[in-house]
């Protein structure tokens, strides 16, 4: 029996609970570190395993073995996208945000970003570039970069 | 006297590999199973190709901070496009981890199966401690704010009480084994201590004190696991598994026997029945019992029948389970020497054993020689044991 179909709820007998963990400390990795000192200087970086490039660069390669690590100067390829039109809160967004997914040419991985494109020129397949934000602003996370526009 | 089990393929280890154990790791989870898994397959000379099912092992979701954690930790421990297990019983991960990848060969399914334990304790703030307080009954125990500490304060005390143990008795354990971690490269609280310095500890929760404690740690440990056959290929000296064991106790810690464990001796006996041994006191050379606190090892030293109940306190006091004693326990040093990743920990017992068998233990390798092994490990809402005998 669902207890708020009884409409006393008043009368529930109920244990209040909550977790008392209140924060995660997260590390980057030794790589994911590289990654972030990169952002702060505006230079992404990955990884070179063998003929294969991954960004952000990983410690070890698919195969276990380790790789170099390598600035990315490729341009970037749209791979997919979507249109964002209400936050989590089921709040209209004054301005939708376009949100894809992102591969530099040649590369096996890429990244999720923010876009900066026309709607009329959205298209699977359309060649970005990064923009960063100004070096001040800059603390080593993914949103120095500021967002992807075309190239 | 072996029990009527049908297996397809004898089982052996034939490769370990484990991570510095430490606090506040900068590699991410993912990159100290990558670690300890490269280690194993570095040292049974294959590459990741070789292999064809992957078992992890991992306590829970909230100490790495990562839902889902076995699938996080997917690449890091080889497991991409292949058959993947994750199992958790909690503390006793870390010898469940290898009894899961028994079963994936000894059945048959799996010819080389890479077993990785992984646990970070460091992510959760202000203290991983407070994971633990979301194991309690909501509504029984909750609201008295109970902490993980009072089971075994209330255990230790009972053990003393009924065998008669002192506390300078039991912090014997604590000395020994950060002692004995003082030769493991990868340990985390080695030390010279004495009992005076045990004592003299702060008291967390009375009768328990800093050092009879193990600390929180971050850490890897991987074995690799394979059938008969391929074994032979790889190695001229493969480590068996002769038996598993595992059980699950009742619920409710405090309706329990708090002075002998019998969620492991349950488990011990299926363990060694499997194995043909019967009387496990004199047939196993060494062993590595679980210790994340030092009254936890007599414990289950006497779970695992090496001791009479009540007496594992007494040999202690003669060096009967030093390294180079009649009987060594935790000749690694323990999770009070090494550390305790919770899950690696346990996996951590196991390839000690491993290089203990193989005489591959350089300088912690114990005198005697050594035919058969078992290791323990404890979790759960501290009522699961789970088991592992090994033998050369």
């Amino acid at each position: 029996m669902s207890y708020d179909k009884r409409n006393r709820m008043e009368d529930l007998v109920i244990f209040p609970g909550e977790q008392e963990v209140e924060k995660y400390v997260y590390t980057p990795g030794i790589h994911g570190l590289e990654f972030a000192k990169g952002l702060k200087e505006g230079k992404i970086l990955g990884m070179k395993c063998k003929d294969k490039i991954y960004v952000p660069p990983k410690t070890f390669c698919p195969d276990f073995t380790q790789g170099e690590l390598i600035e990315i100067n490729d341009e970037w390829i749209l791979v997919s996208y979507t249109i964002v039109y209400q936050d989590m809160y089921k709040n209209n967004l004054p301005n939708p945000k376009i949100i894809g997914v992102i591969k530099p040419k040649n590369a096996e991985t890429g990244l999720i970003h923010l876009l900066n494109v026309p709607l009329d020129k959205l298209e699977i397949g359309i060649k970005l570039k990064p923009v960063f934000k100004p070096e001040n602003e800059r603390n080593g996370t993914i949103n120095d970069i500021k967002y992807f526009e075309l190239s | 006297m072996r029990s009527n089990i049908f297996m397809k393929d004898r089982v052996a280890i034939v490769g370990a590999g484990i991570t510095t154990f430490m606090r506040r790791a900068l590699e991410t989870p993912r990159e100290l199973a990558w670690e300890a898994a490269k280690m194993a397959l570095d040292s049974a000379g294959l590459t990741l190709s070789d292999i064809d099912c992957v078992v992890i092992g991992s306590a829970p979701d909230t100490f790495d901070g990562m839902h889902l954690k076995g699938e996080y930790l997917g690449d890091g421990s080889g497991a991409i496009n292949k058959p993947m297990t994750r199992v958790y019983v909690g503390g006793g991960t870390g010898v469940f981890v290898p009894e899961s990848a028994y079963w994936h060969v000894a059945s048959g399914v799996c010819k080389k199966v890479l077993v990785v334990a992984e646990e970070k304790m460091s992510p959760a703030h202000p203290h991983p401690q407070y994971v633990f307080k979301y194991i309690w009954d909501p509504i029984i125990e909750r609201p008295l704010g109970p902490n993980l500490l009072w089971i075994f304060a209330m255990e230790m005390r009972r053990y003393m009480a009924k065998c008669g143990a002192k506390k300078e008795d039991i912090a014997l354990v604590s000395v020994k084994n950060k002692r004995n971690a003082l030769d493991h490269p990868a340990a985390l609280t080695a030390a010279n201590i004495t009992v005076d310095d045990v004592l003299k500890s702060e008291t967390l929760v009375w009768p328990v004190n800093l050092l009879d404690v193990s600390p929180v740690t971050d850490g890897a440990a991987a074995l690799i696991m394979t059938s008969e056959n391929v074994a032979r290929e790889i190695t001229d000296s493969p480590v068996w598994v002769d038996g598993i064991g595992f059980t699950l106790e009742n619920q409710h810690w405090y309706n329990r026997e708090l002075a002998f464990p019998r969620y492991l001796n349950y488990a011990a006996r299926m363990a060694y029945k499997m194995a043909g041994i019967e009387r496990p006191w004199k047939e196993i050379d060494v062993a590595e019992p679980y210790d994340p606190f030092d009254y936890k090892e007599l414990h289950h030293i006497e779970g695992l029948m090496l001791a009479r109940p009540c007496e594992a306190w007494k040999l202690v006091r003669e060096g009967y389970f030093d390294r180079n004693g009649e009987l060594p326990t935790s000749p690694s040093g323990g999770l009070l020497g090494v550390g305790n990743p919770i899950a690696a920990a346990g996996l951590m017992k196991v390839a000690e054993l491993f290089w203990q068998l193989r005489y591959e233990a350089g300088k912690r390798q114990v005198k005697k020689p050594v035919h058969k092994a078992v290791a323990n490990a404890w979790g759960d809402l501290m009522q699961a044991g789970t088991v592992i005998v090994l033998s050369n």
